[in-house]
């Protein structure tokens, strides 16, 4: 990015996770009226301010029958009314693009403050039915249609595609699994964070666990979740001005000093028939993430303090490991077995309890990450701060590691 | 009763790491707080004994816990007994014994002789009484007892419901106390609230005086329109008398009956058990345990009581006013507005919006007026009304409303309004009086 051209993120809301928004009768604009609101509340921005807004959802259409939400956006304050506003998606990676564009329009200079929301309601409808309808963020017809739980089989395969190349042990797809539930309960937004689970529970193999598909395990899953999340993204001029009101000093904002972004083939055999020379079994994903922190003039993981990554299943937060550099290509175990993920580990991942433990509203999780990033450079994180992080980097993935984005944020 | 919210994060990290609770004795664990809070303790405790009257019926409440959380872990973590052959040993070795078995003094009493003399001078033994005072209930124990004597009363099943209240003795260590507010929040993910030792403590005694208006009100209305009136519009899930039904209708007496023997408040009246419900609980109705309350199932159709005769109609043939105020409140909670929706009460016209905002003026100003009695802020009875019983907590409705139009409808209903809420509105301070950090009080508001 050109000088004088960041992008800094100024803070913003996220919803209760483990709220059933369908059992509280409500409707959609609800959601994004919450953390809107929410947002102008904690970053005490007012509404007048705000010049444009994005927002990142993938599928309201079929869960809620309902589209062009980047209209409800104006719903939210009588100020908004008028305003610029769109939707962006990708998949599971949808709140990540509406970062990205947002990010452009500030670095164009186009607009100095933008929200951006991110957002999904998903217990409109059962586990099967929303099964079918997070299957479109694959090639529906080709490797969803008729297919039980699509997704779980998909990234069941990426698991066993490891153990070709390299070997894997279930073991420490459970251990991944027990240190998301047990992040999550020092998360007071995470949806499981009262949910039963300790380390026996996540490493047990019967039927309190059940297989969904081929090597994932129930406790390997990410949740179905209703949530939102709206960050504010400003140029440089107006964070000066928003320092300078809050009492602040601008390298007290966090910025978002690199972005990765890149898109594979979608079907998951294309994928890996591509990759089949490569050291990393998606070659993409390591790109978008060694780009992001290229373009933060960030060698390597050691210059970053901790990582919000996606762990739609255990398998994606297992591929994560490599793919950021923790460990070498197919030696994630490692890192796993070493403890170097924990909170208070070498390179913490997921400190928030990750899309397992914390929960994964599809079109908000994008947006999710960005904003624990800023809590955690910014010490805000409360009983999941990592101490004294100055520097993180998220990964959003969208369908079977097709859409990847990653975000590094410093201050 | 010092506010719970003094304990900082770092100051509970070292409150849990100063002492090790690594055994838990259940006594009752039969009963369904008992297996409850037992299937909790196994989340964080590597070791927790189930006892009961026999061996049987101590599995009988394991094979419970297992249903009510679905996990291998509770099996590997519990070991059963009776209290002929296993108690002295057990509780010899428990760093905390929990007491949940029936509410009954002498029955309780009786247990704790023997607790006394088996237990380590260290071991911290809780009860979860919900009625019964903890001062009492240890008077005339050894001190080492009494200081390690205290109150830990979860709400059922404890398993979904995290609104938890602690109460000391008279004697209680309040390093023990600190100790136990620590590690019921970190470990079992409570929500810890401090009250006194005063009848019903502090959720039963706010929750339970709003459950009995609807009752005595049920009388000249009936249930169903009572239910309406008080519906989820108002800032719950349950409605208040499917709510009785819920928990027993012998359990709703023994709370309220308590709190109308030992309390002499400015609301009195409304804690009086209504005559119908004793007669018919005489008669065995008890609610949804017995297959009849308020409402009863008859297959498919449900059934409602009239309170006066005692007989059954369907649900189909009470014919109840429109009340369309309340589909426009309910509309506007949908999208999230819940201000304007409140504003929409608090103007609607006719004769039973009035009676619905008496009720709920009524929790308002009854909880204000209960801080400093039962808790030390409204804070701790915010809180236990909002994550115990799952009800828009007072000070939510209230920064909903705004202070001045609370106020005023308390004045409205022709109640006493608090010194504290006045104060609040008169200054304008505190911006919000609802103070937690990530409880979200849109959760609240049910359309439905």
């Amino acid at each position: 990015m050109a000088a004088g051209s960041e992008v800094y993120v100024l803070g913003g809301f996220q919803t209760d996770f483990a709220r059933n928004w369908t059992k509280e009768s409500k409707h959609f604009s609800a959601l994004m009226r919450e953390s809107v609101l929410g947002a102008l509340e904690t970053c005490e921005v007012a509404p007048e301010e705000i010049e444009s807004a994005h927002v990142g959802n993938f599928a309201a259409e079929l869960y809620c029958m309902q589209g062009h939400l980047g209209a409800f956006f104006t719903e939210v304050h009588p100020a908004f009314s008028g305003l610029p506003t769109g939707r962006h998606e990708a998949a599971c990676a949808s709140g990540s693009i509406a970062i990205l564009a947002a990010s452009a329009e500030i670095e164009a200079g186009r607009y100095d403050l933008q929200a951006v929301v991110g957002i999904e309601q998903m217990k409109t409808v059962s586990a099967a039915e929303g099964g079918a309808f997070l299957g479109t963020a694959a090639w529906y017809e080709e490797e969803a249609e008729g297919i039980e739980f699509p997704f779980p089989k998909l990234f069941g395969r990426l698991g066993d595609e490891y153990d070709k190349r390299y070997g894997l042990k279930d073991e420490y797809l459970a251990e991944i699994s027990r240190l998301n539930y047990d992040n999550a309960k020092l998360n007071p937004n995470a949806q499981t964070r009262t949910w039963y689970m300790n380390k026996e529970h996540a490493l047990c193999r019967t039927e309190d666990n059940p297989a969904v598909g081929g090597r994932i395990r129930i406790a390997d899953c990410s949740q179905v979740t209703d949530g939102a999340v709206c960050v504010f993204l400003a140029s440089r001029d107006y964070a000066e001005k928003y320092a300078k009101g809050m009492g602040k000093k601008l390298a007290e904002i966090p910025v978002i000093k690199g972005w990765g972004h890149n898109t594979a083939r979608l079907r998951f055999d294309d994928k890996v028939a591509e990759s089949s020379d490569d050291r990393y079994v998606l070659p993409h994903v390591r790109s978008t993430v060694t780009s992001a922190m290229k373009r933060a003039g960030i060698p390597d993981v050691s210059g970053i303090d901790g990582i919000e990554t996606h762990d739609c299943f255990t398998t994606s937060e297992y591929m994560a490991i490599d793919h950021f550099g923790i460990t070498e290509p197919g030696e994630s175990w490692k890192a796993v077995d070493a403890g170097w993920l924990e909170i208070d580990g070498k390179i913490p991942v997921n400190p928030s309890g990750g899309l397992i433990g914390a929960g994964h509203p599809v079109g908000a999780t994008g947006v999710r990450q960005l904003l624990d990033a800023h809590k955690q450079v910014t010490g805000t994180a409360g009983d999941y701060q990592v101490e004294g992080a100055k520097t993180f980097q998220t990964l959003n993935i969208g369908g079977s590691g097709t859409t990847s984005v990653s975000f590094v944020v410093s201050r | 009763m010092s506010s719970t919210d003094s304990l900082t994060p770092t100051r509970i990290r070292e409150l849990v790491r100063s002492r090790s609770l690594d055994h838990v004795v259940v006594l009752g664990a039969n009963g369904t707080m008992g297996y409850g809070s037992g299937a909790l303790f196994t989340q964080a405790v590597p070791k927790v004994t189930f006892l009961a009257r026999t061996k049987a019926k101590a599995d009988e409440g394991l094979a419970e816990a297992i249903g009510q959380v679905r996990s291998p872990t509770v099996a590997s973590r519990v070991e059963t007994g009776d209290y002929d052959h296993d108690l002295e040993r057990a509780v010899g070795e428990a760093d905390l014994v929990f007491e949940a078995l029936t509410e009954d003094f002498a029955i309780k009493k009786d247990m704790f002789d023997r607790v006394e003399k088996a237990r380590r001078d260290d071991a911290i033994v809780a009860t979860v009484t919900s009625g019964l005072s903890i001062n009492a209930l240890c008077d005339g124990r050894s001190d080492s007892f009494r200081k390690n004597f205290l109150g830990l009363h979860f709400f059922n099943p404890p398993n979904v419901i995290t609104g938890t209240e602690l109460i000391a003795g008279d004697d209680t260590d309040p390093a023990v106390l600190d100790y136990v507010d620590a590690f019921s929040r970190s470990r079992l993910g409570r929500e810890m609230v401090r009250t006194a030792d005063t009848p019903a403590f502090a959720g039963n005694r706010v929750g339970f005086k709003v459950l009995n208006e609807a009752a005595q009100l049920a009388e000249e209305l009936g249930p169903v329109l009572v239910d309406r009136l008080v519906g989820p519009y108002t800032g719950r899930a349950l409605t208040p008398l499917a709510t009785i039904d819920l928990v027993g209708w012998d359990i709703h007496r023994a709370i309220v009956d308590n709190v109308y023997e030992k309390t002499s408040d400015e609301a009195h009246a409304t804690n009086e058990l209504p005559a119908y419900m004793a007669k018919l609980i005489e008669k065995g109705v008890l609610g949804n345990k017995t297959g009849a309350g308020f409402f009863k199932r008859d297959g498919k159709a449900r059934l409602v009581l009239d309170p006066v005769s005692g007989d059954y109609k369907p649900e189909a043939e009470i014919q109840v006013p429109a009340l369309g105020y309340i589909d426009d409140v309910a509309q506007l909670h949908r999208q999230g507005r819940y201000g304007e929706a409140l504003h929409v009460f608090l103007s609607a016209e006719g004769e039973h919006a009035a009676i619905a905002r008496k009720v709920i003026a009524g929790y308002i100003s009854y909880a204000f007026h209960r801080v400093g009695e039962v808790t030390d802020t409204i804070n701790g009875i915010d809180r236990i009304m909002g994550m115990g019983f799952n009800w828009a907590p007072p000070s939510v409705l209230v920064d909903a409303m705004g202070k001045q139009a609370a106020v005023e409808m308390i004045e409205g209903a022709g109640l006493p309004v608090p010194a504290n809420l006045a104060e609040a509105a008169r200054t304008g301070a505190p911006e919000h009086l609802f103070e937690h950090p990530t409880i979200n009080p849109g959760r609240f508001f049910v359309a439905g």
